[in-house]
């Protein structure tokens, strides 16, 4: 099998967030993460590019991306005192978005440093 | 499309000194000859200047964002900016928010600013955190006097080397220039020492002396034709006695130019802090016969700050003598920094000399094109105090009511009292504009002749100068009205400042290695790509022709 | 916080001599820890690696990180404290009752020991886990370790760091603190940031079912937080954005799937020294990145009415500082 090789790869599972990982995949799986521990090694191997869930789900129904956006944005609006809450698992460039939610909703926000 | 009329114009680089003149903006934020149309702002009695420079100032980074993460206490009782519809919140204080530190700096009409200290390891981080400050444009230098793979070179008398490897740290950095702090001392204090003494070697070399250091980073930013010189805070700081440390730094400059930080901190006499003193006559009359220098006072305001410097050693002291929180983050084979939160008195002999020596220093050193405005924003006081200098400069009688609320037993240790100068406005236009701009070589910053940057503020002319300076009419940012009766009305987004010096390109492969060996993340990694800077101003630089 | 002497862990890697784990498993928790910046690494001034270092194991148990100590000191569950508090006595010479150390789990000559080690060391480093930091005291406990590390710069070179898990973690608390002034634990319910955990914290709110609307992003509390908070998040609209169908999707009125970050979704994410590295992501996914997502919620909110009335400045605003 013929595989791409992405080096120096980052891997987010732990605060350690190594960045020496070679990455070996096949553009849907990823069959390698070289330099990678234990815990890294699960983290790459088991996200796919495949697309085992819905888009997006609005009670349980499946709906598109755009409807999913509006009916948050309504939810969200509508709210006094909405929570804005998580926040590990994702980019920086997410969490600024993540902030500026917040304090365009005036609401609350939190991550898992106050558990 | 803006013109300004009717305004009494103070543009020290053109020498106009309060004529009433109209003032045209195009489209592109720049001032032009004239214009037809657009807004016209009618400025009748007002008093126009370039829009404030800071040529140092603690804004973003590692540090400042200990800092806030310290002061929760402040950011309670501090001015809030609430939410609007188009611009986000924000907390001022010791250590304001990224959006609420543009909102104040433009707030009393600063436009530029220079981020003072950044590692090349953070430069990433602090990069994030100035693309989130509104409205100003911004400089940051990098750290370099206490950079292990640099001081290897200098170690083994490789000029040449050091110089490349400089550059390439420049480069990684994103950086605009060079800040050298307390050299070979925070390399010193990775194993808690310090280095005091110009020709001691440091920790851990045979022969490199911080006074080696000195001299070789003054020659290599000339070298490289950077346009702000080297930017150095002396060894020594705060320390009784240090102006022997401070002339004897200046003296290995060797006719370089340099910009010398806060150099209130370093321009104490006596042997202890029982018998401190001003020594700011001496370090006055050495500006006063030194053109290629340029300073800012750092003046120290009464007060609550929180101090921050990546002068660790001193800050550990500091620790030890306020008994308060201590920060302290050592940045591997690059730099450290201290921060500690800490409270300047009236009634405290030692603060009381460093207000002094702030303002003499403002005072005694003649040209103000050689010496600005700062506070080393937070060291000595908050940047959003700076009004209240400009009140102190201008108004004699205002610093004599001041001076009695110190102890009598600190007036033998200053020279305030025998000092009646009295700053003109054009002579503030300098100190807080025209001088930082050119120091830093900003040449399209702080004047409002035809084709610079139209930042521009306008003030209503009172008799109660703090509330003057605290409370612009108008601030006007690359052609944008941003400010306007004492409201914040838009929050563009400035630009950022950088320099790409000429490079040998091997260095990359002769750096690899060397990293490798200390660095712990990849070497690919370490270098802020281009495309991160937001908004950036990139200028070439090219050694100068007759060197 | 009180203040917190630190340094990044390149720091640790090239000058600390001697090292102590508190409260963490990094054998099993931070796999690499070990190798890539203490231990293992040998640098210019530890040219042996390992035989220059010591390390120190202090936890209730004998983990699989026991293994590779030095020395292991085991404490009694829910003495940390008791336990920093007397190596902060003993460092200054003050006396300490030998009951007073019994009651820690150990004896004398093992915490006089560990005193002469520390003040003998050139560079001390002390990690603390979730050991220390989320059990009996819990912050109290980071705070006395921290000015434990404070103190013992009046002997030696001593440096304290939080061994962080969850991902990306310390990039929320990063840009938190650079946006707000705060770490976590914000409320904007008056228009700017106000922080008080314990009242904004989330199993606080939801506990006490002060949140009409919930916003989930890179968490899964439906698996982690108490009943009653997870009954106030069934309770209320909620929104899921995660890679996968979560627990808490599943009591969620919307769900949306997005990119894992650093697999399939570009960006930064920091280190627990708090460095910024970038993402290389491998893979092209089938989603799009938190990032889109909930820029695309903030535009659409962007649209509707804005909650203060006039969206002008209130009198909080504008009133000069009084800072003395």
């Amino acid at each position: 099998m013929n595989l791409e090789v992405i080096e120096n790869a980052t891997c987010t599972f732990c605060g350690c967030v190594c960045d020496d990982i070679d990455l070996h995949h096949d553009g849907v799986r990823i069959h390698k993460a070289e330099r990678a521990c234990v815990l890294g090694t699960a983290w790459f191997l088991n996200h796919t590019a495949e697309k085992k869930y819905p888009v997006a789900l609005v009670d349980g129904e499946e709906v598109s991306l755009d409807v999913a956006i509006e009916t948050a944005a309504t939810l969200l609006h509508a709210a006094d005192m909405p929570l804005v809450y998580g926040m590990s698992n994702t980019t920086c460039e997410a969490q600024k978005e993540c902030v500026a939610l917040a304090d365009l909703l005036g609401g609350l926000l939190d991550s898992h440093t106050s558990l | 499309m803006i013109r300004i009329t009717g305004g009494k114009i103070y543009d020290p680089a053109q020498g106009i000194d309060g004529q009433v003149r109209d003032l045209c903006i195009d489209d592109t934020g720049k001032i032009v000859e004239t214009v037809s149309g657009g807004r016209i702002i009618d400025a009748t009695g007002m008093v126009i200047f370039p829009g404030g420079v800071d040529v140092h100032t603690h804004v973003a980074g590692g540090a400042i964002n200990f800092a806030r993460a310290m002061t929760p206490e402040d950011h309670r009782r501090t001015q809030a900016f609430i939410r609007t519809k188009t611009r986000r919140s924000g907390l001022g204080g010791m250590a304001p928010t990224t959006f609420a530190t543009g909102y104040l700096y433009a707030g009393m009409g600063f436009t530029t600013v220079n981020e003072a200290a950044v590692p090349v390891l953070s430069a990433r981080h602090t990069h994030e955190e100035l693309a989130d400050i509104p409205i100003i444009d911004k400089a940051s230098l990098t750290l370099m006097a206490n950079n292990e793979i640099l001081l290897e070179q200098l170690e083994q008398g490789e000029y040449e080397r050091a110089k490349q490897v400089l550059s390439w740290y420049l480069w990684a950095a994103k950086s605009y220039g060079v800040k050298a702090v307390n050299p070979g001392g925070v390399k010193a204090w990775k194993y808690g020492h310090d280095a005091k003494a110009l020709d001691t070697p440091i920790d851990g070399y045979h022969r490199l002396t911080p006074g080696q250091i000195v001299t070789n980073l003054a020659r290599i930013c000339d070298d490289l034709g950077l346009p702000h010189p080297v930017h150095l805070h002396c060894n020594n700081l705060g320390a009784p006695g240090n102006i022997t440390t401070t002339l004897d730094t200046l003296a290995r400059l060797e006719g370089h130019r340099a910009h010398i930080a806060h150099s209130q901190y370093h321009a104490y006499g006596g042997d202890g802090w029982d018998t401190m003193c001003s020594e700011t006559t001496v370090l006055a009359e050495y500006f006063n016969s030194h053109p290629n220098l340029t300073t800012d006072a750092g003046v120290v305001l009464f007060g609550d700050t929180v101090t921050i410097t990546a002068d660790g050693p001193w800050q550990h002291l500091l620790y030890k003598l306020t008994g308060r929180k201590w920060g302290n983050l050592d940045v591997e084979n690059e730099t450290g920094c201290g921060i500690v939160p800490y409270t300047y008195r009236p009634s405290n002999v030692v603060n009381a000399v460093q207000w002094a020596a702030g303002l003499e220093l403002l005072l005694m050193i003649r040209d103000p094109w050689q010496v600005f405005l700062s506070t080393d924003h937070p060291n000595g006081g908050c940047f959003w105090r700076y009004p209240e200098i400009i009140q102190m400069l201008m108004s004699a009688e205002f610093r004599r009511e001041c001076l009695k609320k110190l102890p009598d037993r600190v007036k033998s240790r200053i020279k305030l009292p025998e000092l009646d100068r009295e700053y003109t406005l054009l002579e503030i236009a300098t100190a807080m504009s025209a001088g930082p701009a050119r120091a830093l070589g900003l040449t399209h910053k702080g004047h409002l002749g035809v084709g610079a940057d139209a930042d521009v503020v306008v003030y209503e002319e009172q008799v109660d100068i703090q509330q003057m300076f605290s409370h612009p009419r108008y601030v006007i940012k690359a052609g944008e009205v941003v400010l306007e009766d004492g409201d914040i009305r838009e929050a563009p987004q400035g630009k950022e400042f950088l320099v790409r010096p000429a490079m040998d390109p091997a260095t990359n492969d002769f750096i690899r290695p060397l990293f490798e060996d200390c660095y712990t993340m990849k070497f690919e990694h370490y270098p802020v790509e281009l495309e991160r800077i937001e908004h950036p101003d990139l200028r070439d630089c090219q050694p100068p022709a007759t060197s | 916080m009180g203040g917190k002497v630190t340094c990044t862990l390149g720091e640790v890697k090239q000058r600390a001599d001697f090292i102590i784990y508190w409260g963490g498993n990094p054998a099993e928790c931070h796999p690499r820890h070990f190798t890539k910046y203490t231990i293992m690494q040998k640098s210019k001034f530890l040219p042996r690696g390992r035989k220059d270092r010591t390390m120190v194991l202090v936890d209730i148990r004998e983990t699989k990180s026991a293994k590779a100590a030095d020395i292991f000191l085991q404490v009694r569950p829910g003495k940390d404290f008791e336990l920093i508090t007397i190596l902060r006595a003993l460092i200054k010479d003050q006396p300490v009752r030998d009951e007073d150390i019994a009651e820690t789990g150990l004896d004398r000559a093992a915490v006089e020991d560990l005193v002469r080690r520390m003040k003998g060391a050139k560079f001390g480093c002390m990690f603390f886990g979730m050991g220390l930091s989320m059990t009996r005291g819990k912050h109290m406990n980071s705070a006395a370790l921290l000015t434990l590390a404070a103190e013992m710069n009046a002997f030696t070179k001593f440096v304290a760091m939080p061994m962080r898990g969850h991902g990306n973690v310390t990039g929320a608390d990063v840009i938190m603190r650079w946006q707000t002034g705060y770490p976590f634990g914000i409320s904007f319910n008056r228009g700017y940031p106000r922080y008080n955990p314990g009242e904004f914290s989330t199993v606080d709110v939801l506990v006490r079912g002060d949140c009409d609307a919930a916003f989930i992003i890179g968490a899964d509390p439906g698996a982690t937080m108490p009943q009653p908070a997870i009954d106030h998040l069934a309770r209320i609209p909620t929104i899921v954005l995660d890679p996968h169908i979560t627990h808490t999707s599943r009591l969620a009125r919307v769900h949306i799937t997005t990119a894992p970050q650093g697999i399939s979704a570009p960006g930064t994410a920091y280190r627990m020294d708090e460095l910024p590295m970038p993402l290389s992501p491998a893979l092209k996914s089938p989603y799009p990145t938190d990032e889109e997502v909930v820029r695309r919620i903030n535009e659409a909110i962007a649209k509707k009415p804005f909650w203060l009335p006039d969206g002008g400045p209130s009198p909080h605003q504008w009133t000069s500082q009084v800072n003395l």
